[in-house]
């Protein structure tokens, strides 16, 4: 079946075949006619445009006379180490860098999607998947990094003689992190265009606007929450108890 | 407790009726299934963010200070309890 493809996959797909096919074979994958993927494209737009933006504001930085620019990502800055300072508490602004990016990233890939002609990255649960991989591996190696090896005392409970049965949950529970992180981000993208999709088929007019505004509001509110939930497990991983 | 049983007793019935069906109608069973869990995944999700929204109502006519972190709270709830009815929304129209 034919797959319709956005105009700049097409130009993607029409001169850059060999560097899409090059990449695949690094993973082991067959070559095929029409490499690149709507979600891969869409979130190489996503990151140079981010780029983009803040290459701009670095020029523009100024603590005299800051514009509006900076006020916008100052107000960003806050926010995110407020955030961070609430959940992990006075180390948290270590690790803001990761968790601003995710934000940003998450939070761009979920509007890009209602711009015309582009799609969002996010509803492709490979996508997901990928954000909530960094996360898992983010906040255990900064467990491991914090405490070294004795990281795994984390999974045995508060008592020694629980460990057998403390260690199979925290594992499960811990495998169930990123596998929820994956699914919420990208139920809620998917469902959002979905919806849209059904009354656009039901009323050709107009209607479908208030699933879109919705939709900017829900693309918003999934960015902060798997934000939210990275802190909440870096400040579990990390916490120095007693 | 009696509306439960009654509820249950019902839905029992109905399941029975489902499977006197002739073997032709057979296709017709995973759209039923998945209307079933939409709506139960709804309604109960319904149910859950009715009683988030109404402890933060009160929450915030109590304290009018604390309005702002309430209403931040209740939304970050929402999104969480949203999510789960999305789940069964992904698995209906997964298995379409």
């Amino acid at each position: 079946m034919p797959e319709s493809e956005l105009w700049i996959t097409r130009i993607f797909n029409d001169y850059l075949p060999g560097l899409g096919n090059r990449a695949l074979e690094l993973v082991g994958m067959h070559p095929e006619p029409r490499p690149w993927a709507d979600f891969v494209v869409m979130q190489i737009v996503v990151v140079v445009s981010l780029m983009v933006v803040f290459a701009v504001l670095r020029r523009r930085l100024s603590p005299d006379r800051p514009g509006g620019l900076q006020h916008t990502f100052e107000m960003f800055y806050e926010f995110v180490r407020g955030q961070a300072e609430g959940q992990i508490g006075h180390e948290g602004t270590r690790y803001v860098v990761f968790f601003g990016t995710i934000f940003i990233f998450i939070l761009t890939c979920n509007l890009i999607g209602l711009v015309p002609a582009f799609e969002s990255p996010t509803g492709n649960p490979s996508v997901t998947c990928g954000c909530a991989i960094a996360t898992f591996l983010y906040y255990n190696l900064l467990g491991v990094q914090t405490h070294g090896l004795k990281y795994i005392l984390h999974f045995m409970g508060p008592k020694w003689w629980l460990a057998p049965l403390m260690f199979p949950i925290e594992i499960v529970s811990h495998i169930a992190r990123p596998l929820s992180l994956t699914i919420r981000l990208y139920a809620n993208m998917f469902a959002g265009e979905q919806v849209t999709l059904v009354f656009l088929r039901m009323t050709y007019f107009l209607v479908p606007v208030v699933f879109m505004g919705l939709h900017v509001f829900v693309g918003a509110v999934q960015a902060y929450i798997f934000m939210l939930l990275t802190m909440s497990y870096v400040g579990g991983s990390v916490a120095h108890e007693h | 407790m009696k509306k439960l049983f009654t509820l249950l007793a019902l839905m029992l019935l109905a399941s029975s009726l489902l499977c006197a069906q002739t073997p032709g109608s057979a296709a017709a069973v995973p759209l039923l299934s998945n209307a079933f869990a939409m709506a139960i995944a709804s309604g109960l999700c319904g149910l859950a963010q009715g009683k988030a929204i109404a402890s933060a109502v009160e929450g915030m006519a109590r304290n009018p200070g604390a309005a702002g972190a309430i209403q931040l709270a209740m939304l970050i709830g929402l999104a969480f309890v949203e999510s789960l009815a999305l789940y069964t929304l992904l698995i209906v129209f997964l298995g379409k």
